[in-house]
């Protein structure tokens, strides 16, 4: 008698829940709000929060206001994947968004199945969330190891590398992008021989170790995912050693991103290729200018961040897809999703019916002084597109 | 010695042992930055140390005092003065003030109260602290130059090493030593001793406890600061360093024997040999060392390698 009371209270909340839902849009935002990961978490809602802003101004999403409903991962998968449910079950979510970290990624990604609710991954880039891991419900507007992985190899073959050290953090990311890197130095540089594949753990601070074996291997390039804090300690930790004196560093994990220049500034070392999916400073796409200014006063910064572009383009992907279907529903939302191409700050992106994956091209280049500025700058800037010629 | 480096290359398929046996210059690199890495952590773990010797308090804040400690030289040194230096002791300054407050304002209350609502307190603070980082310095990644003078590396004749690191070599066992002259030399040392030994027979005598445990409190806390502040040149001050750091400061005072200096610079020696021998060896299990190390002792020797067993004489 009390179960069936109890279920009938349950029942009755989630129709009460429903009620409110009907006049709003309700958005499920996954991004790490606290601890370490606030270093992007906080940047990414900013984007995501001015994309819902900019939706809201001009009438919502089919004539609704949108609601963001924001839940810290931790940057832990067990919170993502709690925070996930919760949001579905108790705030009614019609939507997930966000994801930092490839295993958060496939944690959300796994609850999205479960729950048959569309998730739109803006940030994670493990290749297997639109392979293996792929399912009717699961769409990614950030790029993957494997398209990162093949422009590094274009790099090393640019700048004739023979001899490569791979230094990896040892998780999703780091395994699929040593992957990715592998098939690009197959179809690009060919001749390149990788003498050493090192693997550090997630959040290590001392990288003394693994310096020393690069230094020792005899390497002329340096292929790496090392991304944030954990490059910032790594070059802080090689510099006295004359580490980037000896080799070329290429890295993906967007280190070329202005927030990791403008803050290491003159510590920044030299011979660094990076990637980076925003510039403040360069104008890819003629609309750039004018998100840029206004992020620049949402964030109160006149040089502004990378990670904001991201979480915007997710938002703008799921509105233009809940226009074009016509209602909130998760599988009308996913058949929308299928080829759907928008256009965004950075260019036009496309979703591939197929895969799920957006053509999602990235900033390429090298890190250098420039004169009047006290941080480095990526010149040349190199558009290198989202494709993989085989 | 040349069918040892062949047995390591091609039958244990293991690269780094190979490379460790066959270049002497790589091996005494890796000494190196164990010690280095060593006498960081010891700077820290030193004063965790200290404080539950005489306190009998587990402050699981003291991670987020070194991650003060690192913030702090941010601004100071990189930010207002650009003199490293000055930054340094800026961070020992500013723990000093902290630890009083807290101390005075919280934990003073708990010294007679039960293990479990001592860790419910010092969590709280870690909590507090980690939001009141946040708030004063936001979320970002910063980086911190090392001093103008320690920039480069010094040619050791078998290799270049880096000034810097050296430094922390020669700071680590100056701090041992100056520590253990203040505890064995002083009266307020001695003071300290016998409060870990009887505090109320102490206080019976007529000597003022609370003075002390405030006095070591601050002394643990800039610890913690002042190791932070060094370590901001090639640990980038950012939210979340503090529950790295007390994991690791953890291990080596139980390693060491909780209470003991000499255990902790022990302590913190085995841990950087671990690390940094065994990333080299066997790089997969990077993860598990300090655990190992925490395993073997607690095993053989519960009470830590300088310890005294609970429930002795002590």
């Amino acid at each position: 008698m009390k179960r069936s009371l109890l279920v009938a209270t349950a029942a009755a909340a989630v129709l009460t829940a429903g009620a409110v839902q009907a006049d709003e849009i309700r958005i499920g935002v996954l991004y790490p709000i606290a601890g370490t990961g606030a270093v992007y978490g906080e940047p990414a809602m900013h984007g995501h929060n001015m994309a819902v802003d900019e939706l809201n101004a001009a009438g919502g999403i089919l004539g609704k206001k949108i609601v963001s409903f924001a839940r810290d991962t931790k940057l832990k998968p067990a919170a993502a994947s709690a925070a996930a449910k919760e949001l579905i079950t108790k705030d009614g979510v019609n939507v997930l968004v966000g994801g930092l970290s490839s295993a958060v990624g496939l944690a959300i990604s796994e609850v999205a199945r479960q729950e048959g609710v569309v998730y739109v991954a803006t940030i994670p880039k493990t290749i297997k969330l639109t392979t293996e891991k792929r399912h009717d419900h699961v769409f990614r507007t950030a790029s993957h190891t494997d398209f990162e992985g093949d422009a590094m190899g274009q790099i090393v073959a640019k700048l004739g590398l023979k001899k490569i050290c791979d230094i990896q953090l040892d998780y999703a990311y780091g395994h699929d992008l040593a992957a990715g890197i592998e098939k690009g130095l197959k179809r690009h540089a060919p001749d390149a021989e990788k003498v050493l594949d090192l693997r550090v753990k997630l959040g290590a601070t001392d990288y003394n170790a693994f310096i020393s074996q690069i230094m020792g291997a005899g390497c002329d390039g340096v292929t790496s995912g090392l991304w944030g804090s954990h490059f910032v300690n790594f070059a802080q930790q090689g510099s006295p050693f004359g580490l980037f004196q000896q080799i070329k560093y290429i890295s993906g994990g967007e280190i070329a991103s202005h927030e990791i220049a403008g803050k290491m500034k003159g510590d920044y070392p030299d011979n660094v290729w990076s990637n980076t999916y925003e510039l403040w400073y360069h104008h890819h796409d003629p609309s750039h200018v004018a998100f840029q200014e206004a992020l620049a006063k949402r964030s109160g910064t006149k040089e502004t961040a990378m990670w904001p572009v991201l979480a915007y383009i997710g938002v703008k992907f799921i509105a233009a897809a809940a226009e074009k279907a016509g209602s909130m529903d998760a599988d009308a939302l996913a058949a929308a999703l299928k080829g759907m191409t928008i256009s965004t700050p950075v260019g036009q992106r496309t979703i591939d019916p197929e895969t799920h994956q957006a053509d999602t091209g990235q900033f390429w280049g090298p890190m250098v002084e420039k004169e009047g500025v006290d941080y480095r700058v990526m010149d040349p800037v190199t558009f290198i597109p989202a494709v993989i010629e085989e | 010695m040349d069918s040892l480096i062949q047995f390591a290359q091609q039958d244990l398929g293991n690269p780094g042992l190979a490379a460790l046996l066959s270049n002497p210059s790589f091996a005494f690199i890796q000494l190196m930055n164990s010690f280095s890495q060593a006498m960081n952590l010891f700077i820290i773990a030193a004063g965790l140390s200290l404080i539950f010797g005489v306190l009998r308090v587990i402050n699981f804040a003291h991670g987020a005092f070194y991650m003060f400690g690192a913030y702090i030289v941010y601004s100071v040194a990189q930010e207002w003065t650009g003199n490293f230096w000055l930054g340094v002791a800026a961070a020992g300054l500013g723990l000093a003030v902290m630890a009083v407050v807290i101390e005075r304002g919280l934990f003073q209350y708990i010294y007679d109260k039960e293990h479990l609502m001592q860790l419910l307190l010092t969590f709280a603070v870690v909590l507090i602290l980690s939001d009141v980082a946040k708030i004063i310095w936001g979320t970002d990644q910063y980086s911190v130059s090392y001093p103008a003078s320690m920039k480069g590396a010094v040619d050791l004749g078998v290799t270049f090493y880096p000034t810097y690191r050296l430094f922390l070599i020669v700071v680590g066992p100056a701090i041992a030593i100056g520590l253990w002259l203040f505890t064995e030399r002083t009266r307020f040392g001695r003071l300290t001793r016998a409060a870990t030994q009887d505090r109320e027979m102490l206080s019976a005598l007529g000597v003022n406890v609370p003075i002390i445990y405030t006095g070591v409190f601050i002394l643990g806390s800039v610890l913690a600061g002042i190791g932070g502040g060094l370590a901001a040149p090639f640990n980038s001050p950012t939210p979340g360093m503090d529950a790295t750091i007390i994991v690791d400061c953890f291990v080596i005072v139980i390693v060491g024997g909780l209470g003991s200096i000499w255990g902790s610079f022990i302590g913190a020696i085995i841990y950087g040999l671990v690390f940094n021998y065994g990333s080299v060896i066997v790089p997969n299990w990077q993860d598990v060392f300090p655990f190992l190390i925490l395993l073997a002792v607690l095993l053989v020797r519960p009470w830590g390698l300088f310890g005294k067993p609970e429930g002795g004489n002590a």
